[in-house]
C-alpha cells in the first residue's frame, strides 16, 4: 500500500517544460512530479480520456486503440480518475509502454483510492505521475476540468473514447482545440448515453476514428500497424453464433431461443468461441471481440 | 440441551401436614414456575377438588436448568396419582414390575392439552432407554408416531387422561406410521417450467441440484432470482429415510412443526431475511438452539441479498460450509447441530441493481460498485461453485423468438428432477468409500482420483486457465461442474464437451 511514497516528488519550472505545455494557458506555473523525467518521452504522445462511467464497449475500444498506440511506439497521457482513464493507463501498462498520469489533486492524495496500486506501477514502468498542485491540496469539483488543460498540453493528440453530455473529457477537447492540437473521437449509437459527447465532437470539428490506423494515420504516422488476419476454421454452428452476434450483442438465452438449440449445447459453443478469442463476454452478454 | 434430550423425572408430594403451598424445585425457570397456575386451573376446571394441601413438585436431577411448558402434564398426573384421583400402572406403591411412562406436554387452562415442541425428541429418548409408552398431546402425537416401538397415546385434554387410567374409556394409541409412504411428493412453489425463459439459470440450478454445488445468482431486480431459487427443492431428489428423520430431529426441537404435523417430507427450503442476526443463522442463544443453517439441513439455504448480510454473518458460514456441522458453544455447554445445505445466494450486481441492464442506466458510482461487490466475502464465494447471471427478460422478445410450429417447453420440474436422481446415483456409487454423496464435496484428493479428463477436454482446461486467468481454485471448480455433467449426460469420463459448458458456469471475477 501506499508504496509510490517511497519516490520523491520533483518540481520543474515554466523553462524546463515541453514546448507543448509552455504554451498553454492559463499559465501553468510548476509542474511536481514522481519518476525519471524524461523530454523525449513527450515527443509522441496521445491524450487518450473517456467517461468515468466506462461500458463495455468504451472499455474495448480503449484497450485496442492503446494496444495499437502503444505498439507504434506512442506513449499515453491520461487522467488517472476511474473509467475510461483507469482503463488506458493499464492497457498501455499491460503493453509494455510509458504512461504519464496527470493527477487532479496533489501528488499525496490519492483520488481514487482504488487506484493505489496503478499508481506505483506506473512509476515501475518508468512513467510519470504529476500534478500543477502542490502534493497535499485534495481533490475538488474545480480541480479536475483545471488540470485537463495540461493532459491537451502534454500531448500531441487528443483521443475521447466515450463522453457523456457534460464529461470532462469534453473540457479536454475544448483545451486541446485551443491549443490547436488534434481532437479525435470515437463514435457510438445515436442511443448511447456515453456516447452523445463523442459524436457531439465529431459533429464540431472532432476527427472520426474506428481503428488504431485511422489514429495513426490523423496523427501522420507513416508506421502503420498492419491489421493481423485471423485464420480460424468455425463449424457450422460456431458460424450460426457468430452471424448472430455480429448482429447485435445478446444472451446465451436468446441465443438458444434463436438457434432453437438446448441451452447445453450453446454453453459448448460459447466457450469454444471465447477460448478462440471471437466473442467477449460481459456479464453474461455475449458479443463480438476486436 | 441442543438436539439430545434428557429424562426428567417430576416427582411430586402432597403433604398432609404443613401451611397449604404449591413449589417447584429443580431450577425451574418462569415458564416452568408458571405451570404451578396452568395446572391448578386446569385441575379445577376439569372438576378436580383441588386439595389444600402442601405440594412439593421436584424436576430431578434438580442441578439442571429447566425450561419450557412441556412439564405441566406430568406435574398434574404427579398430582392426580398423588390425591389417589388415578392409579399409574407403574406406581411402585402397587408392588408390580417398574413400568416406566412418559408425560409430555402442556397444559391450557380448561384442561386441554396444546401442541408441545419436542415430541419426536422425546419418542426418540422413549425408544433408547427402552420405555414403551408415552403421553403426549394430540396434535403433537404424529410427531412421536414415526419413532417404531414406542406407543405413543394421543391425549386430548386432562379429562381424557384421567377416564383413561380410571379404565372408563381407553385412549388408543397410534399405530406407527409408515415412513415410507409419509415421504411423498413435496409440493413446491414454483414449477421450472413456470419460469419464464432463463434456460441458462435453469440448467445451473439442474447441475447445481444433481452435484450438490453451491449456487451464486447474480442479476437485476425483477429478473426471477427468487422465484428460480424457490423452484429449486422441486427437483431435488427426495429426502431419504434417515434424511427426513435428522430433519425433522431439528424440527421438533425449534417447535417448526405444524400441530399435527408428523414426519418432515420435504426437503427444507430456508430463505432468512438479510437482516437475520449471526445467532439467528447459525445457531446460538444462551440456551443453544439451531439457527437457519441447521433448519436448511439436507436442504437448500437460500440467501438473497447475499451483498447486504453483514460481513461477519457471512463469514460465519465458512466452517458449517466446510464440514456441513456448526459447533456452538455457550455457557451452557457445546452443542453440535447438522448443518449440511446448499448454499443458494442471489444479488444484485450493484446497490441500484441496474448495473448493465439493457434498459435502465445504472446510477451508481464506480467505487460504490466496486464496495458493494467486496462485501461478498472472498472466502465464501470460494466456496461457491457455480456462478450465473440471471439477465433482465425482456418479455417481448420472449414472446417474438418463438416460432409456432417448434416451440420447446421447457422441461417440468418432474423431468429435471429424474435427471437429478439418476446423476446423484451414479455419484453415491462413486463416491461410496469417500463417505461423501455429491461431487459438490469432493476435495482435490477425490477429484484427482475420480475426475479423468480426456485429452482434448485436458488442453481446452489449460487454455481456458491461460485465458481466462483461472486461479488453482477455480481450475478445480471447473473440474468439478465438469464430472457433474459428465454424470448428468450419463458418461463415464469427462470430455470436451463437458468442460466447454462447465466454463460457462466458472466464478467470475466480480
Amino acid at each position: 500500500m501506499r508504496e509510490w511514497k517511497q519516490w520523491e516528488i520533483k518540481q520543474l519550472e515554466c523553462k524546463d517544460f515541453p514546448d507543448g505545455l509552455k504554451r498553454v494557458r492559463p499559465k501553468v506555473k510548476q509542474l511536481f512530479y514522481r519518476g525519471e523525467w524524461d523530454k523525449d518521452l513527450f515527443k509522441k504522445a496521445v491524450a487518450v480520456v473517456g467517461s468515468r462511467r466506462i461500458t463495455h464497449y468504451g472499455r474495448m475500444v480503449t484497450e485496442m486503440m492503446v494496444r495499437g498506440l502503444t505498439e507504434a511506439g506512442y506513449m499515453i497521457v491520461s487522467g488517472f480518475m476511474y473509467g475510461v482513464d483507469t482503463q488506458a493507463h493499464k492497457t498501455c501498462l499491460e503493453n509494455k509502454g510509458k504512461t504519464v498520469a496527470v493527477l487532479g489533486c496533489g501528488l499525496d492524495c490519492l483520488t481514487p483510492a482504488e487506484n493505489d496500486g496503478l499508481y506505483t506501477k506506473i512509476l515501475e514502468s518508468g512513467g510519470l505521475v504529476v500534478s500543477e498542485f502542490e502534493p497535499k491540496q485534495g481533490a475538488k469539483l474545480w480541480t479536475f476540468p483545471y488540470r485537463n488543460r495540461i493532459v491537451a498540453g502534454l500531448s500531441q493528440a487528443v483521443l475521447v473514447v466515450e463522453a457523456g453530455e457534460n464529461s470532462g473529457s469534453l473540457v479536454t477537447a475544448r483545451w486541446a482545440f485551443q491549443q490547436k492540437k488534434k481532437v479525435l473521437a470515437v463514435p457510438g449509437m445515436i442511443t448511447a448515453s456515453l456516447s452523445k459527447g463523442t459524436n457531439w465532437l465529431i459533429r464540431n470539428g472532432a476527427s472520426l476514428v474506428t481503428s488504431t490506423n485511422d489514429v495513426l494515420t490523423t496523427l501522420g504516422d507513416i508506421n502503420r500497424v498492419e491489421p493481423q488476419v485471423r485464420f480460424l476454421r468455425l463449424s457450422g454452428e460456431e458460424k450460426e453464433v457468430m452471424e448472430l452476434l455480429k448482429r447485435e450483442e445478446m444472451e446465451a438465452d436468446e441465443l438458444a431461443r434463436k438457434l432453437n438449440q438446448p441451452i447445453a449445447q450453446i454453453n459448448i459453443l460459447l466457450s469454444k468461441l471465447c477460448l478462440k478469442g471471437l466473442v467477449e463476454e460481459n456479464n453474461g452478454r455475449f458479443m463480438v471481440g476486436f | 440441551m441442543g438436539l439430545t434430550a434428557i429424562e426428567i423425572e417430576v416427582e411430586v408430594n402432597v403433604a398432609a401436614k404443613g401451611f397449604p403451598g404449591f413449589h417447584i424445585v429443580g431450577l425451574p425457570t418462569k415458564a416452568v414456575e408458571e405451570a404451578k397456575e396452568r395446572v391448578r386451573t386446569a385441575l379445577v376446571n376439569t372438576g378436580i377438588d383441588f386439595p389444600q394441601k402442601k405440594i412439593v413438585v421436584n424436576l430431578a436431577p434438580a442441578d439442571i436448568p429447566k425450561e419450557g411448558s412441556a412439564y405441566d402434564l406430568a406435574i398434574a398426573v404427579g398430582i392426580l396419582a398423588a390425591i389417589g384421583k388415578i392409579v399409574l400402572p407403574a406406581s411402585p406403591s402397587q408392588g408390580g414390575p417398574e413400568k416406566k411412562i412418559y408425560f409430555y406436554g402442556e397444559v391450557g387452562l380448561d384442561g386441554g392439552l396444546r401442541h408441545t415442541r419436542g415430541v419426536f425428541l422425546l419418542a426418540s429418548l422413549a425408544h433408547e432407554k427402552g420405555v414403551k409408552e408415552i403421553f403426549v398431546p394430540k396434535l403433537s402425537a404424529n410427531e412421536a408416531s414415526v419413532v417404531e416401538g414406542v406407543k405413543s397415546y394421543p391425549v386430548n385434554s386432562l379429562r381424557q387422561l384421567i377416564r383413561h387410567f380410571q379404565g372408563e374409556k381407553k385412549i388408543l394409541a397410534l399405530k406407527n406410521l409408515d415412513k415410507n409412504r409419509l415421504i411423498e411428493e413435496a409440493e413446491v412453489d414454483f414449477d421450472f417450467k413456470e419460469v419464464m425463459g432463463q434456460e441458462q439459470a435453469k440448467r445451473a440450478l439442474e447441475i447445481a441440484a444433481a452435484g450438490g454445488h453451491n449456487v451464486l445468482m447474480i442479476g437485476p431486480p425483477g429478473s426471477g432470482k427468487t422465484m428460480l431459487a424457490r423452484a429449486l427443492p422441486g427437483i431435488l431428489p427426495e429426502l431419504l429415510e434417515e434424511e427426513a428423520l435428522e430433519v425433522t430431529k431439528i424440527y421438533s426441537v425449534t417447535g417448526n412443526i405444524e400441530p399435527g404435523g408428523g414426519l418432515v417430507r420435504r426437503r427444507p427450503f430456508r430463505s432468512p431475511h438479510h437482516t437475520t442476526s449471526r445467532m439467528g443463522l447459525i445457531g446460538g442463544g444462551t440456551k443453544p438452539m439451531p439457527g437457519e443453517i441447521s433448519l436448511a439441513h439436507r436442504g437448500v439455504l437460500f440467501l438473497d441479498e447475499f451483498a447486504e448480510y453483514p460481513r461477519t454473518t457471512l463469514e460465519a458460514l465458512r466452517q458449517p460450509l466446510e464440514d456441513g456441522v456448526v459447533t456452538v458453544v455457550r455457557v451452557a455447554g457445546a452443542v453440535k447441530f447438522p448443518a449440511s445445505f446448499m448454499l443458494v445466494a442471489a444479488s444484485n450486481p450493484c446497490p441500484c441493481g441496474y448495473l448493465n441492464h439493457p434498459k435502465k442506466p445504472c446510477i451508481c458510482l464506480p467505487g460504490q460498485v466496486l464496495n458493494y461487490q467486496k462485501r461478498m466475502s472472498g472466502p465464501i464465494l470460494d466456496r461457491i461453485d457455480i456462478h450465473i447471471n440471471v439477465p433482465f427478460v425482456e418479455v417481448e422478445k420472449l414472446k417474438q423468438s418463438i416460432p409456432t410450429s417448434q416451440v420447446k417447453s421447457s422441461d417440468t420440474s418432474e423431468v429435471v428432477r429424474g435427471r437429478v436422481v439418476a446423476a446423484r446415483k451414479i455419484q453415491e456409487k462413486r463416491l461410496k468409500n469417500d463417505h461423501i454423496f455429491t461431487n459438490g464435496e469432493m476435495r482435490n484428493k477425490q477429484i484427482k482420483k475420480f475426475c479423468h479428463l480426456s485429452e482434448d477436454a485436458e488442453r481446452l482446461l489449460q487454455t481456458a486457465a491461460d485465458k481466462f486467468q483461472l486461479s488453482a481454485r477455480s481450475y478445480f471448480r471447473v473440474i468439478k461442474i465438469s464430472r457433474t455433467i459428465a454424470d448428468l449426460a450419463g458418461a463415464e469420463g469427462i470430455g470436451y464437451n463437458h468442460v466447454a459448458e462447465a466454463l460457462q458456469y466458472r466464478v467470475r471475477n466480480l
